[in-house]
């Protein structure tokens, strides 16, 4: 809201510069954002940002009455008219016909209007406020709300029909015309103001167009009322008009206001337009009252919040300031009795709050709190989680932070989002899934990358993935690792050629992490995944459980991706991992003994999975074995069509004695020949 | 003396010619030139030289001496070590590094953050992203009818279940498990309905602290947070208390520092409310307590010069890669 602080002047003395004061009451939680200089006339204005407990603030008079608390200077009250009307009006009657949505409303009847012209200090002050002025009983009702901020709405009398005012429920398919020209359908719960026949005003948000006042108008029904803050917010945000009123009715306005901004409106129209008649004052329904109007305070309490003792004087001074009514039982102990307009104020803590903006946070000492350590282990999920993430950064791999809203786009609803959690309201269209799965944010990242001339893109994210099964009552979030490659694995340099990345780099990867995690005894076995490519996924389990899953992402979301070139992607769950892992690691010693070195080369069919040959051959090694090493795998060249050569590193080594030559070549030999039988091997002669 | 010399000098020659090896050649300076060596040893009888005879006999030792190590030195170049390469290096090219990897920067910030309040004694604790209204509003002391519940502030679930839109729902999760005193700091995403544009996204990160005993004030929490942006932003840092309003503390504050000419907005703070102790089940009559809550991207943004929050959640390489 803009502030004139010419306006201001009316009620509170400024001693220059304006500037300082800004600053004081931006310190006092009254923030003012800018200060802006006009001229022409010369004002200064103040563009200042209230928050939703003090809509107290929300007018020029407002502001001054926290100016004079803060620079504690004397208050003077906007001019009223002693409401002089003594004949109500004739014939007319107001109805409260939902006292839940308005609970007080008054209005008085003007008749014989003679001037239309708006003196120049209220256009001025209008328009270095924002509002453009439009005629004398508008600019009057918008120079009231400004000022002491009651909205007011007027009427033109006599387009109100059976001079009656009901303040009811929106009628079952009632349409209405606004004042801004369009029409709307009212809802069930809308708030209207009517005549006899129809709606009139759309209850503190908007008046209506069948009603409206023009520079015909003669006679007005100026409405003050109290509407229902919830009401009016729901009205206005369901039908998207927001205007000053339903602004300031939607915080709540002060229910004496209803009275002082009718008699200040009264007054100005008394002085400008020079009416022929002013009725009596017509009011239905009662002034809401303070739930809590007095409050109890002890110095004590204050002390004990805020760290710092204030004389229980200043205290009592303090709370004067602010316009409350200090009553002291015995020293250090008040009543305090809460004005209308400050309904936020209502247990001692609200007090005390008072007591520090006004005694300033500046002038509360620094301190810091010297207590016993407590716990102070770290979560081992974080430890863990920390490990991953240099892990795999050290390994030359991006972590990325990507929504955990997705779309549909690339995941079957019958699989991948059969157990997902939905948005009710998605902001962006199709963005209404918390995703199950983070393949398709990293394959974003990766078309995103590509495009923009990458040709190795190898990222990862740790973040949950969200599901509920049909048994849960609540989400289940796993906080996950995934990874995705793409494209080279390095760049060329002179002394390496550049390759492109695999689906055995990815897998790499994870072992590295289940390793460094201290997993052991860990099987593979195939899985589909909706969206990996046939026969590429594979899941590693501990036991039973599933720790980790890979694969080829498969063609078809390739394509939807725009990509040329194939995306290996795999997921961690680091829950799983957490429970598997032990917390601390046994050291183990190595062989003292030397190890000796064979090789074994091996021409095998296609269908042969070179993991059995290696489970194979660790069967086989006698405790003597101590490591089998895959270091060649290649087809083509000598080896027949449909058959691969796998060659095999293998470190013989005991624990307990020097290993003899031969032994070792013995063992090595039989190792060779029962592969030979059992996987019809052969040897490749080098 | 000098006879020696001679005879030492045209025995090496001798060695010289059949030296075949690196190691050979090794053991032939060692013979010679080694502590113990036979030039060695010729160059400690020195000193029963003759005054007269001590400079010629010098110099002629230090002759052989020079001719010795420079055959050795020869010998080595022609046959380089195994695994030495004969080419040069050239250190004006760059290095071969290994691959380039990174920590997101938001990661980086939180974890920053983080290390600081844990070593003033704060724990990371974390909670669910998917919550219930309870622990995101009501015991956070948001009325019913309060703006912020609405569909356009907050998402709800299918299940009737909402996103956090505030990590302050781990402040209700922490003290509804455990009994004062509290120290805790729990960072994580948070969502909230807002159009994406350079200074808003849908989700973002928080990271709230709380902090509770039986004599915690809003003194010691200016002493807190100070010292915390302090080690943030270093100890020049000029930093306003400025009184707001939040439902979950009172009094409330917001903290700005002193960026250019202006002040910004850094952190959001309070002592904690009596209603939400009421709402955990502590005694509001003995417990008191702080809390506090920041945006991670805001102080990310600030700190290291980024205009457009989106660049956080578009994982180019090329700005991923600079942190």
């Amino acid at each position: 809201m803009k502030i004139s602080t010419n306006w201001l002047k009316d009620f509170v003395e400024l001693a220059p510069p304006v500037a300082r004061i800004a600053e004081r009451l931006t310190l006092a939680g009254l923030e003012v954002k800018k200060c802006e200089s006009l001229t022409h006339p010369s004002d200064t204005l103040f563009e200042i940002e209230i928050t939703s407990n003090r809509p107290d603030w929300l007018s020029h008079w407002g502001v001054a009455r926290e100016i004079a608390a803060v620079e504690n200077i004397a208050l003077k009250n906007p001019a009223v008219d002693p409401e002089t009307g003594r004949t109500p009006p004739p014939g007319w009657k107001i109805q409260i016909k939902d006292a839940g949505g308005c609970p007080y409303y008054t209005g008085v009847l003007i008749e014989g209007i003679t001037e239309h012209k708006t003196p120049d200090f209220i256009v001025n002050r209008l328009l270095a406020c924002g509002i453009r002025s439009i005629d004398l009983i508008v600019d009057i009702t918008n120079y009231v709300l400004l000022e002491v901020g009651q909205p007011l709405h007027a009427f033109d009398a006599d387009l109100i029909r059976g001079k009656e005012i009901v303040v009811r429920k929106s009628k079952q398919g009632e349409k209405f015309a606004l004042i801004n020209g369009s029409e709307i359908e009212l809802r069930p719960d809308d708030l209207v103001i009517a005549d006899s026949d129809r709606a009139v005003a759309l209850a503190g948000v908007m008046g209506g167009k069948d009603s409206e006042i023009s520079d015909k108008t003669r006679n007005i029904f100026l409405e003050s009322a109290f509407f229902n803050p919830g009401r009016v917010r729901k009205t206005s945000r369901a039908h998207q008009l927001v205007s000053d009123s339903s602004y300031r009715f939607e915080r709540r306005v002060d229910p004496e206001g209803v009275d002082l901004g009718r008699s200040r409106a009264i007054a100005l129209i008394q002085k400008y337009a020079k009416p022929r008649y002013i009725s009596a004052v017509i009011k239905a329904g009662e002034k809401p009252q303070l739930e809590v109007k007095t409050i109890h305070l002890r110095a004590d309490e204050v002390t004990s919040i805020l760290g710092v003792e204030i004389k229980p004087s200043q205290i009592a001074l303090i709370l004067g300031r602010l316009g409350l009514h200090v009553k002291q039982h015995m020293p250090g102990s008040w009543t305090v009795g809460i004005p209308s307009f400050r309904p936020d104020l209502v247990r001692p803590i609200d007090l005390i709050e008072e007591i520090a903006r006004i005694y300033g946070y500046e002038n509360i000492p620094e301190t810091l709190p010297v207590r016993e350590p407590l716990a102070i282990a770290e979560s081992p999920r974080l430890v863990l989680e920390r490990k991953v993430r240099h892990l795999l950064s050290g390994a030359g791999l991006c972590e990325t932070v990507t929504f955990s809203l997705i779309s549909q786009d690339g995941l079957s609803s019958s699989k991948d989002l059969k157990h997902a959690v939905q948005i009710v309201n998605p902001l962006q269209h199709g963005l209404h899934w918390m995703r199950p799965t983070m393949v398709t944010s990293l394959l974003h990242v990766i078309q995103k990358n590509v495009n923009a001339g990458a040709d190795s893109v190898p990222v990862f994210e740790i973040a949950n993935t969200y599901g509920i099964s049909d048994q849960q009552k609540h989400p289940v979030e796993e906080r996950t690792c995934a990874i995705a490659l793409y494209g080279k694995k390095a760049a060329q340099t002179w002394l390496d050629a550049a390759r492109a990345v695999t689906l055995y780099d990815l897998k790499g990867c994870v072992e590295e992490i289940l390793k460094n995690a201290g997993c052991a005894d860990l099987c593979v076995a195939k899985i589909q995944r909706s969206y990996f490519a046939e026969g590429t996924g594979e899941e590693i389990r501990a036991w039973q459980t599933p720790l980790a899953f890979l694969g080829q992402v498969s063609g078809e979301l390739l394509k939807t991706w725009d990509l040329k070139e194939p995306v290996y992607y795999a997921e961690i769950s680091l829950e799983k991992l957490l429970a598997q892992s032990p917390k601390t690691r046994a050291f183990k010693e190595w062989p003292k003994y030397p190890a000796i070195e064979r090789d074994l080369s091996l021409v095998v069919k296609e269908f042969v999975r070179g993991g059995d040959l290696i489970s194979e051959i660790r069967g086989m090694g006698q405790g003597l074995l101590r490591e089998v090493e895959l270091f060649d795998l290649f087809r083509g060249k000598r080896v027949p069509e449909g058959c691969k050569n796998l060659a095999f590193r293998m470190i013989y080594q005991s624990a307990e004695r020097t290993l003899v030559s031969d032994e070792v070549q013995k063992l090595h030999d039989r190792i060779a020949q029962t592969l030979v039988q059992k996987y019809q091997a052969s040897f490749q002669k080098s | 003396m000098k006879d020696q010399i001679s005879r030492i000098e045209k025995e090496a020659r001798e060695d010289l010619s059949r030296i075949d090896s690196v190691d050979a050649v090794e053991a032939f300076r060692i013979a010679y030139l080694g502590k113990k060596g036979r030039l060695t040893d010729l160059f400690k009888q020195l000193g029963a030289v003759p005054a007269e005879e001590k400079k010629a006999v010098g110099a002629e030792l230090n002759r052989v001496k020079q001719w010795l190590e420079l055959s050795v030195a020869e010998f080595r170049q022609k046959n380089p070590a195994a695994g030495a390469s004969s080419e040069m290096f050239d250190e004006t090219l760059p290095g071969i590094r290994p691959p380039h990897g990174s920590i997101h920067l938001l990661q980086q910030t939180i974890q920053e953050i983080s290390g600081i309040f844990n070593r003033m004694g704060f724990q990371t604790v974390e909670g669910p992203e998917i919550e219930t209204e309870f622990h995101n509003f009501t015991a956070l002391n948001i009325p019913l009818d309060h703006p912020s519940r609405d569909a356009f502030d907050t998402f709800y679930t299918t299940h009737g279940q909402l996103l956090r839109s505030q990590t302050s729902t781990v402040q209700i999760r922490v003290m509804k498990e455990r009994k004062p005193p509290l120290k805790i700091i729990a960072p994580g995403r948070v969502y909230r309905p807002d159009t994406v544009d350079a200074s808003h996204s849908f989700m973002f990160h928080q990271i709230e602290g709380l902090m509770v005993d039986d004599r915690v004030t809003f003194s010691d929490l200016k002493g807190v947070l100070h010292l915390f942006l302090r080690e943030l932003f270093g100890s020049e840092i000029k930093i306003r208390f400025r009184p707001h309003f939040f439902p979950f503390t009172e009094p409330s504050v917001e903290i700005d520092i002193q960026w250019g000419k202006g002040w910004l907005e850094i952190l959001g703070a309070g002592s904690v409310d009596p209603n939400v102790f009421d709402e955990v089940g502590y005694d509001k009559t003995t417990v008191k307590g702080f809390a506090f809550g920041l945006g991670v991207e805001r102080i990310a943004m600030l700190r290291h010069g980024i205009q457009d929050i989106r660049h956080f959640y578009e994982n180019d390489l090329r700005f991923l890669r600079q942190f």
